[in-house]
């Protein structure tokens, strides 16, 4: 079963489009993954993610509507839905600096009540499910080229700006004292994060997002000693995750999005299992020694 | 950098923290702020570095009143707990410090001012496997990369025990006499083994006196 996997994998155009969309998103979700873990903003990839889906369910409404111009494409005004979610929890963050999460639960909100009523109104419910849990076996070209670009985006912030997305991720306080313009820096993170999370709605749907972005990292923090050994272990697992999911959607014909977030699953459980395990026979041996 | 604080009064709500307080630090001088808990201390702090928007009273910085003042880069800061960092995440303490300087500090610098500090064998190590007193240190080394003319330390020997203490003041000291203008918050119980030249006592009941070492009291504010 794993060969044919293997076969299909290079001889179906589906399967490659996948194979190639995976690798992208493996490495842009735990790279974004890393900075909203330190921040502490695990959900925020969530709430954008709704946000996100106001965006695409308005511009099913007005496909419906007959308006087609610049919208026939739901994931760009999803794009731009992000981006404005993103900027109104920066905006409520700040009118709720020592209950940041509060934010979060008002942006998800008016998000989920959007999507629904515009879903409604555009009378297409029935692609509710898609965007829920996506599917990255029937993603397109012209999504592959979306991604890539992206990805270029990213990597250009990065090069330009990471150092001090990093230094506002870990201390927001004292970067002011490495002049650093916190208020432009966390615009900038948070319109890179919106334009990823739409992006990987297509493939992970809604609902899965967050899992895509943290668990990696989540697992890689159990291994990691430094933050670029943290980084790379979390792109590992998550290029595992991609790989061996499409695997067990292939082979199983379950939804891609769910499998490649069960895999991630598993191999937090065992790396935090293992971990378990070598700690207590380290203190044991210490025991030994004393 | 001169430091004039004219009047400066400050209130969480109601409750008033700071009443009328006014001084003057001049380049090189090294004030050590003493008082008990809920003196008011750390809010003063928070005051001179702009954290607190002071309504009441001025801030000047060389004549530059604070709510204009855009040089932060000019002060380090080192705060008490670092509530806002986050330890839990794994960084070591040359990636830590790569991150924090805003010039173009080489990895030889950074590792001659890790040795200054003793921590010299620590760079490689994870931020959280650190103890309270090495993490102090490694954020002095941090506030030092750009070269403050200002480094304010709230409580820095919290966590450090009584033999490394010495040792870290010291440290403090070696910095004053390169010309940089020193604020520590301590307790009491350090007063005797620092080389302040002005001393802020801050007291519950909202008094205050600002004396310079060897002159007499120059200033009783009620």
């Amino acid at each position: 079963m794993f060969l044919s996997f293997i076969t299909d994998l290079f001889q179906q155009d589906f399967m490659l489009r996948a194979l190639i969309a995976g690798i992208m998103l493996g490495v842009l979700a735990p790279l974004l993954g890393t900075f909203v873990v330190v921040r502490r903003l695990s959900f925020i990839a969530d709430t954008l993610g709704h946000f996100s889906l106001v965006g695409i369910a308005v511009s099913l409404f007005l496909t419906s509507l007959g308006v087609t111009i610049f919208f026939e494409k739901p994931l760009y005004l999803g794009i731009i839905f992000s981006v404005i979610g993103g900027l109104l929890i920066e905006l409520f963050r700040r009118s709720y600096n020592n209950f940041q999460e509060i934010s979060m639960v008002i942006v998800i909100s008016l998000g989920a009540a959007l999507s629904a009523i515009f879903f409604s109104l555009s009378k297409k419910t029935g692609s509710l499910y898609n965007y829920l849990f996506g599917s990255i076996l029937t993603v397109t070209n012209y999504y592959i080229i979306l991604i890539l670009i992206t990805a270029v985006i990213v990597a250009v912030l990065f090069i330009l700006f990471g150092k001090q997305i990093l230094a506002v991720s870990f201390d927001e306080s004292s970067a002011k004292f490495l002049g650093i313009n916190v208020n432009l820096f966390q615009i900038i993170f948070i319109i890179m994060l919106s334009i990823v999370v739409s992006v990987l709605l297509e493939s992970a749907g809604v609902l899965l997002i967050s899992s895509m972005m943290v668990i990696p990292v989540a697992a890689g923090m159990k291994l990691g000693w430094s933050y670029k050994s943290t980084l790379i272990i979390s792109i590992v697992f998550s290029e595992l995750s991609v790989f061996f999911g499409l695997w067990l959607a292939y082979s199983l014909r379950i939804p891609s999005g769910a499998a490649i977030v069960s895999i991630n699953i598993v191999i937090l459980l065992v790396v935090a299992i293992i971990k378990k395990i070598v700690l207590k026979q380290r203190i044991s041996k210490l025991d030994k020694i004393q | 950098m001169q430091i004039n604080i004219n009047n400066l009064s400050f209130a969480y709500g109601t409750k008033t923290i700071i009443s009328n307080l006014s001084l003057t630090l001049n380049s090189g001088d090294y004030l050590v702020i003493r008082g008990k808990n809920g003196s008011g201390k750390s809010t003063f702090i928070k005051c001179l570095l702009g954290f607190n928007q002071v309504k009441s009273g001025m801030i000047f910085y060389d004549k530059v009143d604070i709510t204009g003042f855009k040089s932060w880069t000019r002060f380090g800061y080192v705060s008490q707990s670092f509530d806002d960092f986050n330890y839990e995440f794994p960084i070591t303490v040359g990636e830590l410090l790569s991150i924090s300087s805003i010039k173009k500090t080489t990895e030889s610098e950074r590792l001659r001012l890790l040795e200054k500090m003793g921590i010299f064998d620590i760079v490689n190590q994870n931020i959280n496997s650190l103890s309270g007193g090495q993490l102090q240190r490694v954020f002095i080394v941090r506030a030092m990369l750009n070269t403050p003319e200002v480094l304010i330390l709230d409580e820095p020997t919290a966590s450090i025990d009584k033999q490394n203490k010495e040792f870290f003041y010291n440290t403090i000291d070696d910095l004053h006499k390169l010309g940089i203008t020193i604020i520590l918050i301590t307790h009491n119980d350090d007063i005797e083994i620092l080389n302040y030249t002005h001393l802020l006592s801050m007291y519950s009941d909202l008094t205050t006196s600002f004396e310079e070492r060897g002159v007499e009291l120059t200033e009783g504010v009620l």
